[in-house]
């Protein structure tokens, strides 16, 4: 269960599918960062499935993480829940992507890895790098719009600082 | 071995208010040779520390690597199938030995400091220095040094229903009487099949380890700071609560129960699904459930002195490990368990439960942080004290959530274990 196969050489991925896909990787963390969280739940399918995990338990095969979500319905939870209801001091992400692999396509959807680094800042001031690793995503297409079918976010840290109530 | 040799008596350090233990002194949370003192006292004192589950350690020669407070520990499954707890501390320089989370000394049973490959058996005796007769008759160690007075200090281990325990100290009592027969059963009443590791994750807090514990006993605060329960209406599903001690009252059981009759469908499984018209929810599946205790119990946090917890949240299991970090920081390793005796079902049902806690949780994320508000919020006044009088002055059971009998009961223990 450890890396997606490497890129398969023979895979054709048009331009307008990786159009779509780059797309969805620049809004998704656009939305996050520019504190639209509302929008987060609309990169998704209806059925999807959103996680975040630490490397050694997706490694080793664990099925839980620090978060899982199995449907769209589930994030507008998490969304009016960091809105309204979780108490924490205000913070904001800064997201760095590195260009997504499109490692495969299997069952209509592409299997694509993206690494990311995240810094937080805090409300005084203070900045940490929050989080790094990589999104394991399978991506749907359907009328030119991209959309996360599943997204595990594999953290390379298994520590935590304080608390994650902003999506990854 | 010994950490506050060099730092002033106790006495010295902390005055307790006359009041007793309704107040507490901030200075406990700040000062670095009280930290000190506390890794004596308590964490190398007469407590039995948690150092991991039997399941990670199944083969002979299988260990992994813990702290207790700041020392670090190795345990290992030996060739018998018990189990050794040896502190991780070469006796030549003071090199951790084994320097990995986990890991299998399989072919010799034995480890090998990687500096200069000093080797001890699972007993924690030298058993071999590189170089010790020199190089061609030239260099060596002197003759009459005696490897046998030097090994690595062994923790006493003892283990309840998986659960790994080591002590420092020849006067902690057997476990089962430590922890008292109120908490004996409680572990046997959560931990009925063969644990299964289904995650494992570290949350960095920047407060006193105290701080984590004394919250972790707090029945006072989740209905106020925790909105979660009460916005999505899921307070619907406990009624009563109450807060269980051992007889020293140094153990704590906090725990709420479910209302006997409510809205919910129990399915043939034993699955109740909620309502979707009955909670806040978009997906109420977050909180299908089944009653897996016949004592209707649906949420407990067991706090076992100095710094283990055993929580259920609906069908959430776990345990949490806390690591001290400095007088200000601490780290808290949870493990969310299942058994190998769970349907796919049952599973699944902890997997989405596993959203309600940890630095994650959707009901308790705020313990992450509120530490460290106090933590801030104390600085200015170390002459200060905390004032911990909800449900009365005393300590020991009692039937409701609006008392701070389980923090007065902590604060007892820590005054009788550091002597103050
Ligand atoms: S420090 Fe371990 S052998 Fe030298
Ligand atoms: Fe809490």
């Amino acid at each position: 269960m450890k890396t997606p196969a490497t890129t398969n050489k023979t895979l054709e991925v048009s331009a307008s599918v990786r159009e779509a896909i780059a797309r969805l990787q620049m809004q998704y963390v656009h939305a996050i960062d520019n504190d639209e969280i509302e929008r987060w739940p609309q990169f998704f399918t209806e059925n999807c499935l959103y996680r975040i995990i630490s490397r050694r338990d997706y490694d080793e095969g664990r099925p839980i993480g620090v978060w899982y979500c199995d449907s769209r319905a589930m994030l507008d939870d998490r969304v009016s829940s960091l809105r309204g209801v979780n108490v924490y001091e205000p913070h904001c992400y800064r997201h760095v992507i590195g260009p997504t692999e499109i490692t495969g396509h299997k069952d209509g959807r592409w299997q694509t890895q993206t690494s990311y680094i995240i810094v937080r800042t805090m409300h005084d001031g203070e900045m940490i790098l929050f989080s790094a690793g990589r999104y394991l995503d399978a991506i749907q297409i359907e009328g030119g719009t991209a959309r996360f079918a599943s997204r595990s976010v594999v953290t390379d840290s298994w520590r935590y600082d304080t608390l994650i109530v902003i999506p990854l | 071995m010994s950490q506050a040799v060099a730092t002033r008596p106790l006495k010295e350090l902390v005055t307790w208010p006359a009041e007793g233990y309704t107040r507490v002194p901030f200075n406990v949370f700040s000062d670095p040779e009280v930290y000190a003192w506390e890794q004596d006292l308590i964490f190398r004192g007469p407590a039995w520390s948690f150092l991991g589950l039997d399941c990670e350690i199944s083969a002979a020669g299988d260990y992994i690597t813990t702290m207790v407070g700041d020392t670090p520990v190795i345990v290992v499954r030996r060739a018998d199938g018990g189990i050794n707890a040896l502190v991780n501390r070469c006796v030549h320089k003071g090199s951790i030995i084994c320097f990995e989370p986990k890991g299998k000394r399989d072919r010799r049973h034995n480890f090998v400091c990687p500096y200069h490959n000093w080797i001890y058996d699972f007993d924690g005796n030298l058993t071999s220095i590189a170089f010790e007769k020199g190089i061609q008759g030239k260099g060596g160690m002197p003759g009459d040094f005696d490897k046998s007075r030097h090994k690595l200090t062994r923790l006493r281990v003892e283990t309840i229903r998986g659960l790994v325990f080591g002590t420092f100290s020849e006067a902690t009592a057997p476990l089962q009487e430590y922890l008292g027969p109120e908490m004996v059963e409680h572990i046997e009443r959560t931990l009925y099949g063969k644990l299964r590791i289904l995650g494992r994750y570290s949350q960095l807090m920047h407060n006193n380890w105290k701080l984590y514990v004394e919250n972790s006993r707090d029945n006072y605060h989740p209905s106020l700071l925790h909105a979660f329960f009460t916005t999505f209406k899921l307070n619907r599903l406990s009624a009563e609560g109450g807060t269980r001690q051992d007889a020293r009252n140094w153990h704590h059981i906090t725990f709420t129960k479910r209302f006997t009759d409510q809205g919910d469908q129990a399915y043939d499984s034993g699955m109740i699904r909620a309502m979707k018209e009955d909670y806040g929810l978009q997906d109420p599946t977050l909180i299908d459930q089944w009653i897996e205790y016949p004592d209707n119990i649906t949420n407990s946090i067991e706090s076992i002195m100095p710094g283990f917890v055993l929580h259920q949240i609906l069908n959430s299991l776990g345990t949490r490990q806390v690591i001290t970090r400095g007088p200000e920081k601490c780290e808290l390793v949870w493990t969310l368990l299942g058994f190998e005796e769970d349907s796919e079902e049952k599973t699944r049902i902890r997997v989405k439960h596993g959203n309600l806690v940890g630095p994650g949780g959707l009901v308790s994320m705020e313990d992450g942080e509120i530490g460290h508000f106090v933590q801030r919020g104390i600085k200015g006044d170390l002459d200060g004290m905390a004032i911990i009088e909800m449900g009365g002055r005393d300590v020991g059971s009692m039937p409701t959530r609006a008392t701070e009998t389980s923090v007065r009961g902590f604060w007892k223990a820590y005054r009788e274990m550091m002597n103050v």
